[in-house]
């Protein structure tokens, strides 16, 4: 019975770390070009690093951008003339 | 039988739903505004996440965000300035409270067409016409009575301000780092942007003045 529980918790251990691995690689996707725009919008690229945040680390990092004031300041689409 | 209810999993189905509409909206809206601020059509920026609508997947939508963070955004005003013969800013690592030279002179774009209307900023109580008769006018909270000074009499404005650069049918403005702050349609001009092109803003803002830009 003990070895039986052992193998779960083992088992269980595993999936989890699998999980963290896979999330985190994921994450990575998210966070380069994340951390460019960040830069390049006069942010610390370290605000890209909400993507580790599960689920919602996406939504706060376009948060960030769509609704703070730029410091290298902001763009209009050019007017075509 | 299964030790739960058929329903209430539905239910959950159906709430999960619910959020994934809200979430997908909310994100399309967001980087709408995103788009819009990098000075690309804010639509493009909300399909690039309706697109996970599709069958596609959201794999587009992950290589649209490396495109965007890799591309030139029009909102980098190199390339804007160089057309229009204004300066661009001043390198990164150049010193803190350093202000480029005004230039000499303007080079008119290479196909511009004659326009001799002049601008006028109107606000604060004051209304300012200039032309680009000159190439740089000095945006002062006092006037020193030195040539092309336009005066917007506010203790927030400082002394001097910013400076306006003109060129043919077109206008820059750059901040020369006073602590009242310069504004173009909301967004924080800093002296290390250097000279932005205006032609197409509609406010701009010296300290507390709020002044609106239009053609006469």
């Amino acid at each position: 019975m003990m070895t039986v529980i052992g193998w779960l918790i083992g088992l269980s251990m595993f999936a989890l770390m699998a999980l963290l691995v896979v999330h985190v690689l994921f994450a990575l996707l998210l966070i380069v070009p994340s951390w460019r725009i960040f830069e390049r919008a006069g942010y610390s690229g370290l605000y890209a690093l909400f993507h580790l945040v599960p689920v919602i680390g996406p939504f706060i990092v376009m948060a960030i951008l769509a609704f703070g004031d730029w410091p290298n300041g902001e763009g209009k689409p050019v007017p075509r003339s | 039988m299964m030790g739960f209810d058929l329903a209430a999993v539905l239910g959950l189905f159906g709430l999960t739903s619910a959020f994934a509409a809200i979430a997908l909206v909310l994100a399309a809206w967001m980087c709408w505004r995103i788009a819009d601020k990098a000075g690309l059509p804010g639509w493009a920026g909300a399909a690039a996440i309706l697109l996970t609508l599709t069958g596609i997947g959201s794999v587009v939508s992950l290589i649209l965000l490396w495109v965007f963070a890799f591309m030139r955004w029009p909102r980098d005003g190199v390339a804007r300035l160089a057309a229009v013969g204004v300066p661009a800013a001043a390198p990164p690592g150049a010193p803190a409270g350093a202000v480029p030279p005004s230039p000499a002179a303007l080079a008119p774009p290479a196909k511009a067409l004659a326009d001799r209307r002049g601008w006028t900023l109107a606000g604060g109580g004051v209304t300012l016409a200039f032309d680009d008769g000159r190439a740089a006018y000095t945006l002062t909270g006092e006037g020193s009575g030195a040539p092309g000074e336009l005066v917007v009499p506010d203790p927030s404005v400082g002394r001097p301000h910013a400076r306006l650069l003109t060129a043919a049918g077109r206008i820059g403005l750059e901040d020369l780092g006073t602590p009242g702050g310069t504004f173009i349609d909301g967004a924080r001009l800093l002296p290390s942007h250097g000279p932005r092109d205006i032609t197409a803003v509609r406010a701009i803002k010296l300290g507390n003045v709020e002044l609106a830009l239009s053609r006469t």
